[in-house]
């Protein structure tokens, strides 16, 4: 218990020195705040959905290309903050244009990539981000923040993908099906209809959907915190 | 920057039926109002009783919805809407649960309430859910389910014998030698078979041996031309009304391609054989009569009228227009009378009849509403006469049985009793300068009929009236609140809300929050938009022409408002009887359960008339 807790105190520690660094603005004052409590329970948790839509897989190299985001509060999606950014970017598009449908034209319309970060960060102030395969979207923000901001973004994260793999688990054990876990997939298996996939907020509006349902099976209506979310 | 459409919910919203009529933009606005909420199955997402503050719409899985008895009322899926009833906290009649895991749209009652406002067809949409029960229970009630009862008879079932017909070039000589072997009173008139024209005794007598003329003058010369006429589909119930309100006592049935094939005739006679006290008889001895000892004891006959047309089962608002022509006949002869006693008048003059009487509402045990509207060229010493004939009509009517006017709404309140301009300015007060006590009192005035004199300066009034009421914005507010004031006395687990103390303790008030308050959502409706009706039904169904209400929500009103005041002069009927005046309460031990289930209903329909009223007329921050 107090290791945890001093666990918790030197990442904090961590992150006030980061917010030291940064520039003013919202991902300063997001580094700045403190991210929902693990004890928090699921009724009153706060989390933002958020999908991005990039030219790759690698962080390092590859590029955001657009986010989708809307706010989760407790049980309930408020569609008031949902919001789709285009990313302005120089690198070309190229052959992910095939899957995510983004063209160079619609990027030239979209933001600066540091807008783009503040406008997230202060979106997420006060919230965990919610993803499927949040690693990718965690990855992504922090790394783009580094290069363009000095600092990394630390995020606390929920995966709706770990959550599904709880939720099939607990009904068979067995190994899951290869695709299982697949946004679509997953959804399909909780009685969710069928959105179009690859357009950043429709997939951060379906991932914030499954979670719903999730939590619903996972927690059958008793008590559940965040960090029983995260385990 | 625009804020993010959503389209995986706009492009679901524009496929629903509710929504499908608002335009896209509207709708990308709507959906960022709504919250989503996921319910496993067996989720209760509504319950009886209790309120709520959303309108649900089914994204995904089903709902089942049933009432408190357990009964099942509707199963939905994806798209079906609910909440809209318990709005507001009011409580629930239905229970909701989700019967497969759900995804559920979730927009709040404020919201919604704009988007009703800003596009009726969507609130409209709503209260259908309510209309097709409510519809059926007319239907099932008494005067429907007799469809045998005497006054719902066709035409076509009383005519008795082929018409007797004469053509227009005949002699008037001829047609009464026709008339007395035929042993009809009347002729019909007819060219190459079309119908031209009517000839009765009285004809021959006033217009023929009295008036000099020779028996050869061809009939066309003398007959009435182009008479009013009946269709055989028409009701014996109609034919009343409309011979009543005429004072006429032929009327020609005709049919056919052209609709101009005489049929036969009906009279005044083959009427009585229907039924044994006839308003028409009445209405034509009041017009008779002589003085005021005769009018009272005439109008004595009327309680009995309404007690054999309840019996009949004659509607609610078929029973409102009898009693109307009945009051407006014993007004117009009080009027000769007056004028008779006083002498003529010194000059122009409309006496004007408001409120139910002037919509053809009128009810056993109303009381009098009235006033006197002027010509401008009347000069002070003109005035007098006109005191004289309102103290003379007020008293006739106290002394026929009509009440005085408890606000003093009268001929004889010299406030009421005023030259054309100051009447103008009185409207143009009440109108651009509303105040809210003067409103709640000058509402009747807005309901007003000539039934007497010169109908050009009542009509220069009603011109103003459709002119500038439209503009109006507080006035309207203001009228709209008063309609919305008197919540229908419905309370919560859908039990009646029952008056607490005084004369009428444990009684359901059946005119405050019910019938009455139809009457006030039709005047805001009709003033709103300029419409020249007086009663509510015509009210309610120019609203729906107008394009101001759906039709389903007009049929919703008109059933409302003639349920209600059905089961009203059925009270009213049984109090007639037992020899106690007639009023508006009514114990819920008098109702049967099919009445008190519908009664419920339609006072579901008026509040929500009330709340749709109130939010199309918003009394905004300025008061």
């Amino acid at each position: 218990m107090i290791f945890s807790r001093l666990g918790v105190d030197h990442r904090r520690a961590r992150q006030a020195r980061w917010a030291g660094q940064a520039p003013p603005g919202p991902v300063r004052d997001y580094l700045g705040s403190a991210p929902p409590g693990p004890r928090t329970d699921v009724s009153d948790l706060r989390l933002l959905a958020l999908d991005l839509e990039t030219t790759g897989l690698d962080p390092r190299t590859d590029r955001i290309l657009s986010v989708g985001f809307v706010p989760v509060d407790g049980l309930r999606i408020s569609l008031a903050g949902a919001e789709q950014l285009l990313c302005r970017a120089d690198v070309e598009v190229g052959q992910s244009a095939a899957v995510h449908g983004i063209t160079d034209d619609a990027l030239a319309g979209g933001i600066e990539l540091r807008d783009l970060l503040e406008r997230v960060a202060a979106a997420l102030t006060g919230r965990v981000l919610l993803a499927h395969h949040a690693a990718i979207e965690t990855g992504f923000l922090s790394a783009a923040c580094e290069r363009e901001l000095g600092v990394p973004l630390p995020i606390t994260a929920v995966d709706t993908m770990e959550l599904q793999s709880r939720v099939l688990r607990s009904h068979s054990g067995e190994d899951l099906p290869p695709g299982a876990l697949r946004l679509g997939t997953a959804r399909a298996h909780l009685g969710l209809p069928r959105y179009a996939a690859h357009e950043a907020l429709t997939d951060a509006l379906a991932c914030a959907e499954l979670y719903l349902a999730q939590v619903d099976r996972l927690s059958g209506g008793r008590p559940m915190t965040l960090k029983a979310l995260q385990r | 920057m625009a804020d993010a459409e959503i389209p995986e919910v706009t492009d679901f919203l524009a496929e629903q039926a509710p929504f499908a009529a608002v335009p896209r933009t509207d709708l990308e606005r709507l959906a960022r109002r709504m919250t989503v909420r996921y319910a496993r199955r067996g989720t209760l997402l509504m319950s009886v009783g209790r309120g709520n503050d959303e309108v649900f719409v089914v994204r995904s899985g089903a709902v089942q919805i049933t009432d408190d008895s357990g009964t099942l009322v509707d199963r939905g899926e994806e798209g079906t809407a609910f909440g809209t009833t318990a709005l507001d906290g009011r409580p629930s009649r239905f229970d909701v649960e989700a019967i497969e895991d759900s995804l559920l749209l979730v927009l709040p009652s404020a919201a919604f309430h704009e988007l009703a406002t800003a596009h009726p067809a969507v609130g409209d949409f709503f209260s259908q859910q309510r209309a097709s029960r409510l519809r059926h229970a007319l239907q099932a009630m008494p005067h429907a389910q007799r469809r045998t009862a005497v006054l719902q008879t066709r035409l076509r079932d009383l005519v008795r014998r082929e018409p007797i017909t004469t053509t227009g070039d005949a002699t008037v000589r001829e047609a009464a030698q026709l008339m007395a072997r035929e042993q009809v009173s009347s002729l019909l008139v007819v060219d190459g078979g079309r119908l031209t024209g009517i000839v009765t005794d009285r004809d021959l007598r006033t217009r023929v041996l009295a008036a000099g003329l020779d028996s050869s003058t061809p009939v066309s010369a003398m007959m009435t031309a182009d008479p009013v006429t009946a269709g055989p589909d028409d009701i014996a119930m109609e034919l009343i009304l409309e011979m009543t309100s005429r004072n006429i006592h032929h009327m020609p049935v005709v049919g056919g391609t052209d609709g101009r094939t005489p049929l036969g005739m009906l009279t005044s006679t083959d009427l009585m054989r229907l039924e044994r006290a006839n308003p028409i008889h009445l209405v034509g001895d009041i017009a008779k009569a002589d003085d005021l000892g005769t009018l009272v004891v005439l109008s004595q006959r009327l309680p009995r009228i309404i007690d054999q047309l309840v019996h009949e089962d004659a509607t609610a608002d078929g029973i409102g227009r009898i009693v109307t022509a009945v009051g407006d006949a014993l007004e117009q002869r009080l009027i000769g009378l007056a004028e008779r006693e006083l002498g003529p008048s010194p000059t122009a003059y409309a006496w004007v009849v408001l409120g139910s009487q002037a919509r053809l509402e009128q009810g056993p045990g109303s009381d009098q509403d009235n006033a006197l509207v002027i010509s401008d060229d009347a000069t002070p010493a003109d005035l007098p006469w006109f005191e004289a004939l309102a103290r003379f009509v007020v008293e006739g009517l106290v002394a026929c049985g009509y009440p005085r006017c408890p606000g003093d709404v009268m001929a004889t309140n010299p406030q009421w009793r005023r030259p054309l301009r100051e009447w103008r300015r009185t409207f143009t007060q009440w109108i651009d300068e509303p105040v809210p006590d003067a409103i709640l009192r000058s509402a009747i005035f807005f309901d007003l009929r000539t039934v007497h004199g010169d109908d050009t300066l009542v009509e220069e009034l009603r011109e103003q009236i459709r002119r500038s009421a439209p503009r109006g914005t507080r006035f309207l507010a203001h009228l709209a609140r008063n309609a919305a004031a008197n919540e229908p006395p419905l309370g919560f687990f859908r039990g009646f809300v029952l008056e607490r103390e005084g004369a009428h303790k444990d009684t359901l008030d059946l005119k405050r929050g019910g019938f009455h308050a139809v009457v006030e959502v039709a005047r805001v409706h009709a003033l709103s938009r300029g419409l020249p009706q007086v009663s509510t039904s015509s009210r309610i169904t120019a609203a729906a022409g107008a394009g101001g209400l759906s039709d389903e929500t007009a049929a919703d009103l008109h059933d409302a408002f003639e349920f209600i005041r059905y089961v009203r002069l059925l009270h009213q009927a049984k109090q007639i009887r037992a020899g106690e005046p007639p009023d508006n309460f009514v114990a819920p031990s008098e109702l049967s359960s099919f009445e008190k289930r519908h009664l419920r209903d339609a006072f579901q329909v008026v509040r929500s008339a009330q709340q749709t009223i109130l939010h199309s007329h918003p009394l905004g921050h300025v008061t």
